[in-house]
């Protein structure tokens, strides 16, 4: 990365009649490793380095980037930035949110160096997966794994005298496996996330995780038993948990989509400006307090800034079953009359930055997790999940069990064969009664943008309860 | 273009030089555009000028891949790419890239999507368009984006070649209440009779039609596609031909060559063709791409390849050879016997949906999967449109409802949208009967 050639950049924005412009560099030095079975299909090594100039004229914002670190070429990058900032032509003028110029530094900081890890070290950390698994009794006809190892290494610069250098070390794997016993077969996957070091792979423990996977498939085929359709209680475990407060809490709390700049692609919210729903209104119990937190140390979705210099902070997205914060950027800040709360990120210098979550997830309660069980005398115990979706309004979800047991009379019985809630926002959060105290952690990618960024994030939470949801 | 070309080889040689078995380089300069909208104002124009050089190099069955963005660079970067190689692990099933020397057709990209830059009228014609055929006012959203590629391919197998690639596509939304939208595409790889106008007038239609909509009932309904949400569909399909799909048994296509999977009125191909986003003339092994049958009447005729895969298979390369693992380019059903407006009428009571999004499967080689359309959802009753209704959930089967296909359209239109309808196809409209749709409790 060339820093002059960035400083460059925005003192040649500066010399024309601008309102805002910014340069943010973004050096990745990136592994990926895609193995089938203990077999690496391929092993892909890059260094993908470059800048882009975003620039506010005529209240439009025009955008561009390049690979190429040549003085002619930024020209003509901040060029094109200032052009297609002044063909935007708006009614509607835009403005940033107030921000102040900050001047930091910052890292995350690694116990064993990606950089040491040799490459036959980081493919058999992977392949052994498959060994594990072929050998432990159960028949597991494919295994997937995909590696994604980035160095990332940060330069931003603004006309309002931010200039901010940072380094992320990201590692990141989907594993899927394939069960197949007494001629039916069943699927299902993992993935894990840090930021940080190799350590990650000791955190992790991959081979323990996909060993469970494999018996819990095995165990769907062999003695689950399907669930008479009908309401009854639910206790979800963090990973349902978790998903439930990505999906249905923190993407219709961005504000971009609450304001329709998303409306074509990831859609709006089902919060919007003069309808039932709006900071202030109840959407859930009183049990119910997610949050947004992207300074959790070594989570998937840490940092320390955003993609625009704000400096990063926990949001209370929904605070004691209330909608309390949306999540803003600079743009969208603006446009309501706020301070940007530091969601603005970009997967890489040739992508916008826009609103994103970063850890999103339900905040502990007072119950322990087998408090929660003993309670319900009949019932569902979704501890994960497998196919899942909600609409682009944000409001009808489904999650599909993956792991599941019956409850009866407090507790567990027999594995349940892929239990289904298909239910609104409004009836999902409402129906929590209980919140246990640990909160769990999984790695996901968040997907959105055009062309999409998929980010990394965590989602979590502890176990919660649902009093009288439909499960099918 | 003949200096770039050289430059490539040069990688070639280089890594043959070091040890390497085979080797294939793609330089691919890049120019990017899009224009993106919402509530019927531009909110950002983007450029992007990309340069990239990918090389794929095997050595004792070791495949490694890197991508270099400097040519002073190559002698570094190749030096580690065959370090990585040789401390890397064998693929048994790697079977060679593809040998021999081909003739290519003359590429047929639009000259003007390369100097095109100011392309934000464009989105205007859309957005009045949609205005003018909802008849009320309405918030239009979505992009412009086009694209113009320089492509340079060399292999130490054999083959060598340049390609232009261009596209352009314009994809808008309109929302006529806060719960009634309507989405139109335009697609194509030319500037010659793209018509944003379409594409916003479609998503106007829809969302005039889609006005005070009802919650919709479960069941199990006669469906009719449209293009747009078929593409979904196809795209689906496409991707589990891919051999790759097969290998990793994510796909309903396993164990099922030669074997009837659909009606004999459908017939399924992959096609690149010159009208076509994704239009190319040779793969990323050199192999000239062309159209290929996946379903013959009913019947699987064969999955995609690279050549690698192909020998796994015991049989040739069908040009699909992406970076690592076969892909298909632009999916093609042939088209039926009956008009629009003909299959509509086959329909006693059923559904007409136009868009969905967030498609996610329980199982790659059962099915299983649900999906959740968006924009019109539309009651039929006696082939005519009945209410608007929302909040319907498809839940079911892909291999059924390929099963289940009892009517396609002549019409069809060339339709791609973000990653929800991708790769591009070529998609009529479909009656498929017995689908399954819920809802939330």
């Amino acid at each position: 990365m060339d820093e002059e050639i960035v400083d460059y950049a925005l003192e040649y924005a500066q010399s024309k009649k601008i309102d805002y412009a910014e340069v943010r560099a973004n050096s990745q030095v990136q592994d990926r490793i895609i193995l089938r079975n203990d077999i690496l299909e391929a092993y892909v090594s890059a260094v993908d380095s470059g800048f882009c100039v975003r620039i506010m004229a005529d209240g439009g914002i025009g955008f561009a980037s390049t690979n190429r670190w040549s003085k002619e070429e930024t020209k003509a990058t901040v060029d094109l930035a200032f052009r297609y900032a002044k063909a935007a032509n708006r009614k509607d003028k835009l403005i940033f949110a107030e921000e102040k110029g900050i001047k930091t530094k910052w890292v995350v900081e690694q116990k064993k160096k990606i950089e040491n890890i040799a490459p036959e070290e980081k493919i058999s950390a992977f392949a052994e997966v498959h060994k594990t698994l072929a050998s432990c009794g159960i028949n597991v006809p494919a295994v997937m794994s995909q590696v994604f190892i980035d160095l990332i290494t940060k330069y931003f610069i603004n006309s309002e005298g931010s200039r901010i250098s940072s380094f992320v070390p990201k590692i990141g794997a989907y594993v899927y496996v394939t069960v197949a016993e007494q001629g039916k077969t069943e699927q299902g996957y993992e993935q894990f996330g840090y930021s940080g070091g190799w350590e990650a792979l000791d955190i992790w423990k991959i081979q323990e995780r996909m060993m469970h996977n494999a018996k819990v498939l095995r165990d769907v085929i062999t003695k689950a038993k399907p669930v008479k359709p009908g309401e009854m209680d639910l206790v979800c475990g963090p990973e349902v948990t978790g998903i439930a407060a990505h999906e249905s809490c923190g993407h219709p709390m961005e504000a971009d989509r609450i304001l329709g700049r998303e409306m074509s692609q990831a859609g709006r919210s089902f919060i919007y400006k003069g309808g039932n729903y709006w900071v202030g209104t109840r959407i859930g119990s009183e049990a119910v307090t997610v949050v947004d937190d992207p300074t959790i140390e070594h989570s998937y979705g840490y940092y320390a800034y955003d993609d625009e210099g704000v400096k990063a902070r926990p949001r209370f997205l929904y605070k004691d079953g209330i909608i309390n914060e949306f999540l803003q950027n600079r743009e969208s800040a603006a446009k309501l009359g706020t301070r940007s709360n530091g969601s603005s990120r970009s997967v890489n210098y040739d992508r916008e930055a826009i609103v994103r979550m970063a850890n999103t997830f339900v905040a502990p309660g007072k119950f322990t997790d087998e408090e929660l069980i003993e309670d319900v005398k009949q019932g569902v115990f979704m501890k994960s999940f497998t196919e899942w979706n909600i609409d682009d309004k944000r409001f009808n979800q489904r999650y599909v069990g993956k792991e599941a047991y019956l409850i009866k009379d407090g507790e567990l019985q027999h594995p349940v064969a892929r239990p289904v809630i298909e239910t609104t926002t409004l009836k999902f959060w409402s129906a929590v009664d209980a919140v246990s105290k640990d909160v769990e952690f999984d790695a996901a990618t968040c997907g959105k943008g055009d062309p999409a960024q998929g980010v990394p994030v965590y989602t979590g939470g502890p176990r919660i309860r649902l009093r009288k949801v439909f499960v099918k | 273009m003949n200096d770039i070309l050289g430059k490539t080889e040069e990688i070639v040689k280089k890594a043959k030089s070091l040890g390497a078995d085979e080797v294939v380089a793609k330089t691919t300069f890049g120019k990017y555009r899009q224009v993106r909208f919402s509530n019927n104002q531009v909110d950002i124009t983007v450029a992007w000028d990309d340069y990239v050089t990918d090389v794929a190099l095997a050595w004792k069955k070791r495949v490694v891949a890197t991508q270099m963005h400097d040519f002073r660079d190559v002698d570094a970067a190749i030096k580690r790419l065959v370090g990585l190689a040789k401390v890397s692990g064998e693929n048994p099933a790697f079977g060679g890239f593809a040998k021999g020397s081909f003739h290519y057709a003359n590429s047929q990209a639009d000259k003007k999507l390369e100097t095109l830059e100011s392309p934000t009228e464009l989105v205007f014609e859309a957005v009045d368009a949609a205005e003018k055929e909802a008849g009320s006012k309405v918030d239009s959203g979505g992009i412009l984006f086009t694209k113009y590629e320089d492509v340079y391919l060399v292999s130490s197998e054999g083959p060598s070649g340049v390609d232009s690639r261009s596209a352009v596509e314009l994809s808008i939304r309109a929302f006529s209440e806060q719960e009634a939208s309507g989405h139109g595409v335009e697609c194509s790889s030319t500037l010659k009779d793209f018509r944003p106008s379409r594409a916003g007038s479609k998503a106007g239609e829809i969302a005039r039609l889609a006005k005070n909509p009802k919650v919709g009932d479960e069941g199990v309904y006669d469906v009719i596609f449209d293009p747009l949400i078929f593409g979904s569909v196809l795209g689906i399909w496409g991707g589990m031909a891919s051999a790759f799909s097969i290998m990793i048994q994510m796909s309903i296509f396993v164990d099922r060559l030669g074997k009837k999977v659909a009606p004999g009125i459908v017939t399924l191909k992959d096609n690149p063709a010159a009208y076509s986003m994704s239009q190319r003339v040779f793969d990323d092994e050199g192999v000239p791409t062309g159209e290929n049958v996946i379903i013959d009447h009913g019947v699987l005729k064969t999955y995609l390849h690279n050549a690698s895969t192909a020998k796994v298979f015991k049989t040739k390369t069908t040009g699909n050879a992406g970076l690592i693992a076969p892909t298909p380019w632009n999916v093609e059903m042939t088209p039926g016997s009956l008009n629009k407006d003909d299959l509509f009428e086959e329909v006693d009571r059923g559904l007409y949906l136009t868009n969905t999004w967030y498609t996610r499967f329980q199982n790659y080689i059962r099915g299983d999967f649900s999906t959740i359309p968006r924009d019109g959802i539309f009651l039929i009753e006696k082939g005519k449109i009945k209410q608007s209704l929302k909040d319907l959930r498809i839940s079911d089967n892909i291999l059924s409802m390929l099963g289940n296909i009892t009517g396609i359209s002549k019409e069809r239109q060339h339709v791609h949208w973000w990653g929800e309808a991708d790769p591009p196809s070529l998609s009529p409209y479909v009656l498929i009967k017995n689908v399954h749709m819920t809802k939330s409790k």
